[in-house]
């Protein structure tokens, strides 16, 4: 890899990391896009506006919500997916760029988990 | 109004911003912030909440065939996304603390700032997006692995300061930031047009994830209203991806400018009021 520039369309390894994080990101949006839709409808079948209350995030309520079909447990869900699909997708390079032994770039990855980490942390801090 | 009705209200909202932004190359945010403010009444910090979930959806989707196509560069945008997420971050915790009014009058600059750059945007499909500089055999250093097969990336410095300041202004007015990261990378850095434009998409997830999750946990993303309005947003976007080859652009940024400009004077009404 010493003398030129490394590039995706030039570099093998590339060939695999680069679909596999595109596969990621195509299957994490349509998920989350698949729950929100459920969600959507069960709350408007259940007559209730989009406006009302949503009774907040309470990740722990998710899956019993899901498991009677209430709409808050959907929705939330679908929200969490559309959120942690980015961070899943430098996850995703970060081992790519691991395994190939590109240092640098996966350290640039692991501080990029590590702001994703640090803004969790600060919002509770701020909101406890 | 029926709750049938609001839903419905909100998802056209979102496809027919999802559809402008797609045809204009922008993310969505700088339309679905007036359509949630001025349109349907919502407080801004509620707006921008949701416009970012919004520009990550569209993000993901675009992003994963620019990916495939091996359009985006992936080296590039990781490190310049390490410090748009930075400044994401830093923007999601002032926002709370920034008088609404002052986000307002930041978001009308926003809005002109959009309009006068769609005026003097080339009206050619491939205008700048010829190669900048053939990448030489030089001994490979961390700049050089940023490159591509046919052009060389410069100045990275210059382009980490203005991902920061993309970052920044994505939390604080919930827009994706191209608006910034498109030229900083094209002009400054050397990136050509097309690379530029699909790295800064790759790049808005994980900038805009790093605030959404600042406005998440301090309860500032309505959920239910989010829900139908990224909905919306997904499909217009996808719609106009699809048709964006067959539109003449040139009457619809006309029009989209004219929109533009009456939202900011909308917005600066509100944000004087």
């Amino acid at each position: 890899m010493i003398g030129r520039p490394v590039t995706a369309g030039e570099d093998p390894a590339a060939t695999a990391l680069e679909p596999a994080i595109a596969r990621l990101l195509t299957v994490g949006t349509y998920l989350a896009i698949a729950l929100l839709t459920v969600g959507v409808v069960l709350l408007l079948a259940s007559g209730a506006s989009p406006r009302s209350a949503d009774g907040g995030l309470d990740v722990g309520r998710i899956p019993a919500d899901i498991a009677a079909l209430r709409p808050a447990g959907f929705i939330w869900l679908g929200l969490l997916v559309v959120i942690a699909t980015p961070s899943a997708r430098v996850a995703t390079a970060l081992l790519g760029y691991v395994r190939r032994g590109e240092r640098d770039m996966a350290i640039v990855g692991t501080l990029i988990l590590v702001v994703i980490a640090t803004s969790v942390t600060l919002a509770r801090i701020v909101e406890g | 109004m029926s709750p049938l009705a609001d839903g419905l209200i909100l998802l056209v909202g979102g496809v027919a911003t999802g559809l402008f932004g797609s045809l204009l190359g922008l993310g969505g945010g700088v339309l679905i912030v007036p359509l949630l403010t001025l349109g349907l009444g919502f407080p801004l910090l509620t707006a921008v909440g949701i416009s970012l979930i919004c520009v990550i959806v569209t993000s993901g989707a675009a992003a994963g065939v620019y990916l495939e196509r091996r359009v985006a560069n992936l080296r590039l945008g990781m490190t310049l996304e390490l410090f748009t997420a930075s400044g994401a971050l830093v923007g999601g915790l002032i926002a709370f603390a920034i008088p609404e009014r002052v986000l307002e009058g930041a978001f009308t600059a926003l809005l002109v700032y959009t309009a006068l750059t769609m005026l003097r945007r080339p009206t050619g499909p491939a205008a700048g997006d010829a190669p900048s500089e053939a990448a030489p055999d030089v001994p490979s250093t961390f700049t050089s692995r940023l490159s591509g097969p046919d052009y060389r990336v410069h100045r990275l410095g210059v382009g980490i300061v203005g991902a920061v300041g993309a970052g920044i202004a994505s939390a604080l007015l919930g827009i994706g930031g191209g608006l910034v990261k498109v030229p900083v990378m094209h002009v400054i850095m050397g990136v050509p047009l097309r690379v530029a434009t699909a790295t800064s998409n790759l790049m808005i997830g994980i900038t805009a994830s790093a605030s959404a999750i600042v406005y998440l946990l301090r309860g500032g993303i309505q959920a239910f209203v989010a829900a139908p309005t990224a909905i919306g947003v997904f499909i217009g976007a996808s719609i106009g991806s699809r048709i964006a080859s067959r539109i003449d652009l040139r009457v619809l940024r006309g029009l989209f400018v004219a929109i533009l400009l009456y939202t900011a004077w909308q917005m600066l009404q509100r944000a004087i009021a």
